[in-house]
């Protein structure tokens, strides 16, 4: 007896040790190039994963068979619409493919590359040249011929980026009515050198108003990299760490933080820092920048946004008077296009039908706006042709549905209509941006992870640790970052640094060919 | 024929009591058992195309990343130290509590503390972090602004120094789970026989002499089962613990680093299931060899008090 209640005793034990074990069903495996299309008279079924920024209604039947309706009739592809928060939408489309279960058409936010490496995606050359020619050609019209170029690896295309103004110039974002107070005109601000000066007339005028803030800290803020990126031309080769990093056209690839460009960037912040214009937890705060404006304990911050229409937006948002004002030029990476793809999955029972519905995506007006505002009359209205808005005494809130937040998801933004008020030139003017930007002569190169997958773990931990503080002062830079470098050589940069040049040179010759 | 006889016998004698057990058993098999069919997982260069059991096997290169590095020494030291700290003090607060309880002579009063020793144990961790958030705060916390500067001592920037985090995450950890933890404690003592303290109180035994030689022997058996089972989730800590509450601030890493937050922030970006398996399988198997180790201790030692 004694004996047994030890056995019972013992697997107990097991079975709580064992208990962090990761759960999995088996994959479905090998149906890599499934059957495609075939007779183009039945219907087939995808599915499309949607994220959404806005309220998600419980019942989406209404716009699913709206879709259906422009769907059904002019590809023959039946589409069953889901829509996820963006919170757990990559958890949602990770989970589906992991086990297998059916999921064709779906977004990155932001891993492109990881999704090739482990080949959870189709390549869609072929289907493309046979069913995607409309959508390459609005591409090539709204962004330039060398957009796919963000998206190709290893010659092959693996997804499409969402089709808007992709370039955003660095801005000064900032509380027209301080900077009033304080005594300044928005000519004033040109570059990021006269904002000191504003910064100290406004914390004497408002002493209680912290004059800057980080847009945005999880896991670091991006405002300051984003313009050093921009103002001295950094390619960060589509790998977000930053160690590896090719600075001009030379071809050379170097750690970021180990230039002279990223050591004054953070000595600039840490002036601002102790001067007082930041606030002392800056580092940590969970509270945004928006939040704090909007409550009007913040002056400024730093953002990249594209058109000249983003200061009526934030202004609607926080309920203050904010203008912005572009201070650094936008610099076309590989990664500043393919961070939105939309891919099939390489599971996909209906490739074929997948890449049609894509196509519609892009080109037809009608569905990108069912998705984007629902069904007109219910969930808005038309203004004019470019212009919508809600049915009266509705909000955004209160529509049956609307994915409005979702604009720059999806689609071709100039086939989407607008909301009232936003003007129609804007749209035009980041169609122009598009193809205005310098882009960078490693532009196209997607870097592989594969190789040095451990070393990126271990350099990630690394710039967590050290980048947050610096790039808000709260360190100091002048004995920071010689302990920075010597952790990320001791993470073992030196090996991604390597890697990355290697596959640099050898992406060069081949683009030479 | 006699024996079959014997068995089914034995099988109606026990069948209550099996049906008893029988939704822990199932969640056991469920949740812990059939998940550890995918420990192979760990092994692979995990390749959607060619599916999972396709794809290559690479022996123990997903384990690479959690000892190549020089936070492998710190992520590992932390883990370890916390959780010891952890067992050592939480059993400490809770027997203390629950000795305080049980000597409560008003069964309402006493039921009503433990409720509220129970509470903290309710909250969320994101909701802890931001109550400590309020005390630690740079610029407007209550510790600087209402402890600090009236003492005259200056102010201390608590998220960007590391120093003062061990003594930080014991104190939070403590104040949420002690209360939870003397409940086992406190029912123990509610099934010691009162007649030993009677008979003790008639030799002439005062409350601290009770305590000492009847209370705390009795309860050594449930403190070892107790250890047993927090030694064998050692190699796992806390994530929202670690995580949250120090706000996921870079300056702290030296201290507030361990295996759950160093894997999370590894792989956050790779996404790597394979990599992932591999922590699991690795904390897992020493938690499960540190359990075997310490039971065989206390079985040399005093071998009722073992496990198994």
């Amino acid at each position: 007896m004694n004996r047994k209640k030890g056995m019972a005793a013992l697997l107990l034990s097991a079975a709580l040790t064992g208990s962090a074990l990761t759960a999995c069903s088996s994959g479905k495996s090998d149906s890599n190039s499934a059957q495609g299309g075939g007779d183009s008279g039945k219907v087939q079924e995808i599915v499309f994963a949607m994220p959404s920024f806005n309220r998600i209604p419980d019942d989406l039947s209404k716009v699913r068979d709206a879709i259906n309706a422009i769907t059904e009739s002019k590809i023959g592809v039946k589409v069953d619409y889901r829509v996820y928060g963006p919170a757990d939408y990559a958890q949602k489309v990770n989970l589906a493919l992991q086990s297998g279960e059916k999921m064709d058409v779906f977004t990155t936010l932001g891993q492109f590359s990881n999704y090739v490496s482990k080949s959870q995606v189709a390549p869609l050359d072929d289907l493309l040249a046979a069913n995607g020619k409309e959508m390459t050609a609005i591409l090539e019209k709204d962004f330039g011929p060398d957009m796919l170029k963000a998206t190709t690896i290893d010659g092959k295309i693996y997804g499409i980026p969402v089709n808007k103004g992709m370039s955003l110039p660095i801005s000064f974002v900032y509380n027209a009515d301080l900077l009033k107070g304080a005594g300044f005109k928005a000519d004033d601000v040109k570059t990021v050198d006269d904002l000191p000066a504003i910064f100290e007339a406004v914390k004497k005028a408002n002493p209680d108003v912290v004059p800057f803030g980080p847009i945005n800290v999880n896991p670091s803020d991006t405002g300051l990299l984003n313009l050093l990126k921009g103002t001295n031309k950094v390619d960060f080769l589509t790998d977000a760490t930053g160690v590896g990093v090719v600075v001009g056209n030379d071809g050379k690839v170097v750690n970021f933080y180990d230039t002279d460009i990223f050591k004054n960037g953070v000595q600039m912040m840490r002036d601002w820092y102790e001067k007082g214009y930041l606030q002392k937890d800056a580092a940590t705060t969970t509270i945004t920048s928006s939040e704090m404006m909007s409550s009007g304990r913040e002056f400024s911050f730093l953002g990249g946004y594209g058109g000249m229409e983003v200061g009526k937006t934030l202004s609607a948002q926080t309920g203050k008077n904010v203008e912005t004002k572009r201070i650094a030029p936008f610099y076309f990476d590989t990664s500043a296009v393919n961070s939105v793809s939309w891919m099939v999955s390489s599971t996909s029972k209906a490739p074929e039908a997948s890449v049609k519905f894509l196509n519609l995506l892009y080109t037809d007006e009608q569905l990108i706006n069912t998705i984007l505002y629902g069904v007109e009359g219910e969930d808005y209205v038309k203004v004019d042709d470019h212009h919508v808005k809600f049915p009266d005494g509705k909000d955004a809130n209160t529509v049956p549905y609307t994915a409005m937040l979702s604009t720059g998801i999806v689609g071709s933004e100039s086939l989407q209509y607008q909301f009232e008020g936003i003007n129609w030139s804007d749209i035009e003017l980041k169609l122009k941006e598009n193809k205005e930007t310098e882009r960078s002569p490693y532009f196209g190169f997607i870097f592989d992870q594969g190789k040095v997958k451990t070393q990126i773990s271990a350099v990630n931990n690394v710039v967590n640790q050290y980048l947050p503080g610096l790039v808000t002062g709260s360190l100091d830079p002048q004995t920071t970052i010689p302990k920075f470098v010597k952790a990320l050589n001791d993470a073992g940069a030196e090996s991604v640094i390597k890697s990355k040049q290697e596959q640099l040179d050898a992406w060069l010759a081949s683009q030479n060919k | 024929m006699k024996r079959a006889k014997g068995t089914s016998n034995a099988l109606r004698k026990t069948a209550p009591l099996m049906m008893l057990a029988a939704p822990g058993l199932l969640y056991f098999l469920i949740n812990s058992y059939i998940p550890m069919f995918g420990v192979f997982i760990a092994f692979k260069d995990v390749n959607y195309a060619k599916g999972i059991f396709g794809s290559d096997w690479i022996g123990f290169d997903n384990f690479q990343f959690l000892f190549k590095t020089t936070d492998a020494w710190i992520m590992t030291r932390n883990t370890l130290l916390y959780n010891i700290t952890f067992i050592a003090v939480g059993t400490l607060c809770s027997i203390f509590i629950a000795i305080l309880m049980s000597e409560l002579l008003s069964r309402w009063y006493s039921k009503l503390y433990l409720s509220g020793l129970v509470l903290p144990s309710l909250i969320s961790m994101v909701v802890l972090s931001m109550l400590v958030y309020a005390f630690l705060n740079a610029d407007s916390g209550f510790v600087n602004k209402s402890i600090l500067a009236p003492l005259g001592l200056p102010e201390i920037s608590w998220y960007a120094e590391a120093k003062y985090w061990p003594y930080l995450l014991v104190i939070v950890q403590m104040w949420k789970t002690a209360g939870y933890g003397s409940i086992v404690y406190f029912a123990s003592i509610a099934g010691i026989d009162k007649s030993i303290y009677e008979a003790a109180k008639i030799d002439g035994a005062g409350k601290l002499r009770q305590i000492r030689t009847i209370t705390l022997p009795l309860l050594k058996p449930t403190v070892i089962v107790l250890c047993l089972m927090s030694i064998g989730r050692i190699f796992n800590s806390d994530f929202g613990l670690f995580y949250q509450v120090p706000l996921n601030a870079g300056a702290l890493y030296s201290t507030t680093q361990t295996i759950d937050t160093y894997v999370y922030r590894a792989l956050m970006q790779l996404n790597d299931i394979g990599m992932s398996a591999a922590a699991g399988l690795y904390q897992s198997l020493v938690g499960f060899v540190l359990v075997l180790v310490v039971n065989a201790i206390v079985k040399r030692v005093n071998s009722d008090n073992a496990l198994f």
